[in-house]
């Protein structure tokens, strides 16, 4: 067992009045700040102002796309099985592309159960799903809207991920031409 | 009737209309709770109470810096349901929170709001107490009020029927009871040096001597402590310990019933801020300044006046213009609203600005009037008297606002004293320091003084 021991208290401190000030010249400069340096204080009025959210943030979820325009998810099941709380429902169905096994036809993703915990991310074999939209919101008049179906996750726009290479494959991103040409290439 | 016709009609006027100042108080009931709440936000590095606002049709969202708030939390409890438990004594609960409240239009009456006023009216010279009551025995009346208030807290307490109120009133009680000790006696010290229990005899000692805080410096910290803890705000507020007692001798009132209360505590925090800048830091006397220069070049008096509320005007539109700056480059949405709001601002502190300036230089050039000494007084017209009183009342406010500051700053740095060290702190320190100040002062007062 660790015992911290504290320093006995010299006589200027005992006196406790000259602590006192010290005290009072600590609130004074900070109240100095928030007179003086408003916009420095750290909160954020919330509505109007929005924090400032890394993309590592674990948000609400997208689904990666591919050239074409399809989900990349093979319907694994395996953020399912990786999900703690339940709440990823996938159904699978025959694919069109020969060369994959099966599509996905129902992605639903509860967002009243989800703990944001990323382990259907770390899950996927495909990094088909991600948590950065940096979306950490979610407002709806009932509880039906709070479940995210397969088109509303793949809804985002390649514009708002202008770093992640990934992201610009898909239609509407800035490596999309090319990366359609070898992705089309192989299919016909 | 003889009382009333050996006075003349302006001296009526002047001696009722004095009665206003006993709302002052309240008047600053108003300007402390948004100091205290901004204040003690920012001293916490929050932002504080700023959200709420008006809406002006066809102009937008008046916040004014935060204060809207104080209105909306003044209306909630104004409207709320006045509730008491089963088992209360019906009369003594209700009474109990107006009297904290009743004596704040009383303690006004004996503190100086500005020098006497002395003019020349209808031939004959009229000398104004610039107290409501020109009293012989103003300070001992004003302890006698501000005293009074713990019959509030005890009554509450006792009439609650509620273990946590009796417990707060007993601390109160007793807190109150030993810190007047404390209070007295530290100022006896100055009373010894000036001769008077008068408060404007105590200013004008320190107008032609040196300031209270000066003359006793020990005496003052022992005030303000005493004082401090009178009024029973941290970190002497063991009476409303949190942890302990839920509330104090409050626990069982809400609505406005609280709020007389809370009134009332601030109230006590006003005057006694009051009382502290009147007998130690000179009262309504202008810094460096006598009275009698400051009538014999009014105009200039008048001049500089205008020009600090000038620049002060010009320090608030600097703030704003600053902070207006910084607002446009942030990425809130409704940035654009507040900037419209500040637009209103500074339009209305530019007007101010110029107003004073225009009346500044109007009163230095234009405004020169006579003055004769009578019996070692100077006696002017009417305006110079008015003049003198508003420059003393303004340096008062200005006092008193400071020392109102130095509460809350207290407040919000200091953690609570347990209650057996706040007895002894009260008893075997300050009392002692106390004790010992008055036999000093009075040994060296006999000493140089010689009388």
């Amino acid at each position: 067992m660790r015992v911290i021991r504290q320093r006995p208290m010299n006589w200027v401190e005992r006196l406790y009045i000259f602590e006192c000030l010290r005290g009072l010249f600590t609130t004074i400069k900070h109240a100095a700040r928030g007179l003086f340096r408003y916009e420095t204080l750290p909160t954020i009025s919330y509505p109007e102002g929005q924090p400032e959210i890394r993309n590592t943030y674990r948000a609400k979820h997208r689904l990666m796309l591919r050239p074409d325009g399809t989900p990349r998810c093979v319907a694994c099941g395996m953020c399912a099985a990786a999900c703690p709380a339940h709440c990823i429902f996938i159904e699978a169905t025959q694919s069109d592309d020969p060369r994959i096994e099966k599509r996905v036809m129902r992605f639903d993703i509860d967002h009243l159960t989800c703990v944001f915990c990323g382990l259907c991310v770390e899950a996927c074999p495909v990094d088909a799903l991600r948590m950065d939209t940096k979306k950490i919101s979610f407002m709806h008049r009932n509880r039906e809207d709070f479940v995210a179906h397969l088109d509303d996750l793949v809804e985002w726009d390649p514009k708002d991920y202008p770093d992640d290479e990934q992201s610009q494959v898909a239609p509407g991103g800035t490596k999309n031409a090319e990366a359609r040409k070898v992705w089309g290439m192989e299919v016909k | 009737m003889d009382i009333i016709e050996s006075k003349t009609w302006i001296e009526w006027v002047i001696t009722i209309a004095k009665f206003a100042f006993c709302f002052v108080p309240v008047l600053y009931i108003l300007l402390l709770i948004p100091m205290e709440r901004r204040g003690a936000g920012f001293m916490q590095d929050r932002q504080g109470p700023n959200r709420s606002y008006i809406k002006i049709p066809y102009f937008g969202k008046i916040r004014l810096f935060g204060y809207v708030q104080n209105m909306c939390d003044g209306t909630k409890l104004f409207f709320k349901e006045q509730f008491a438990p089963s088992g209360v004594n019906k009369i003594l609960f209700r009474v109990a929170p107006a009297i904290p409240f009743a004596i704040v239009f009383l303690s006004p009456c004996v503190i100086p709001w500005f020098g006497p006023m002395v003019f020349e009216w209808g031939g004959q010279t009229v000398r104004i107490a610039g107290s409501i009551v020109d009293s012989d025995v103003g300070v001992l009346l004003l302890f006698g009020f501000s005293s009074l208030s713990a019959f509030g807290a005890v009554l509450a307490g006792w009439a609650s029927k509620s273990k946590y109120s009796f417990l707060g009133a007993l601390r109160t009680s007793a807190m109150t009871i030993s810190y007047e000790v404390c209070l007295g006696l530290s100022l006896m010290g100055l009373l010894l040096l000036v001769g008077s229990f008068n408060l404007t005899d105590i200013v004008y000692w320190q107008e032609h001597h040196v300031w209270g805080i000066v003359a006793q410096p020990v005496a003052f910290f022992c005030f303000l402590i005493a004082s401090i803890a009178e009024t029973g705000r941290a970190p002497f507020d063991v009476a409303e310990g949190e942890p302990e007692l839920v509330a104090g001798y409050h626990t069982e009132y809400g609505a406005m019933q609280f709020g007389l209360f809370y009134m009332g505590e601030y109230s006590h925090i006003c005057i006694n801020s009051f009382l502290i800048a009147t007998l130690f830091l000179g009262g309504y006397s202008v810094p460096f300044v006598t009275t009698e220069t400051m009538q014999a070049h009014m105009g200039g008096s008048l001049a500089v006046l205008c020009g600090i509320l000038a620049f002060l005007g010009l320090a608030f539109l600097h703030m704003i213009y600053r902070y207006s700056r910084k607002l446009k480059a942030t990425t809130l949405s409704n940035r654009f609203e507040i900037l419209r709001e500040y637009s209103l601002y500074k339009i209305v502190a530019w007007v101010a600005v110029a107003v004073f300036v225009i009346l500044g230089v109007a009163a230095w050039f234009f405004y020169n009037p006579a003055n004769f000494v009578v019996n070692g007084v100077a006696v002017g017209s009417l305006a110079t008297a008015i003049g003198t009183a508003l420059i003393h009342l303004l340096v008062l406010v200005v006092k008193s606002v400071f020392f109102c500051w130095v509460w809350i700053w207290v407040r919000w740095t200091l953690p609570r004293f347990r209650y057996d060290h706040v007895m002894h702190l009260g008893w075997k320190i300050i009392l002692n320091i106390a004790l010992i100040n008055l036999v000093v002062t009075a040994v060296i007062a006999k000493l140089v003084g010689g009388n």
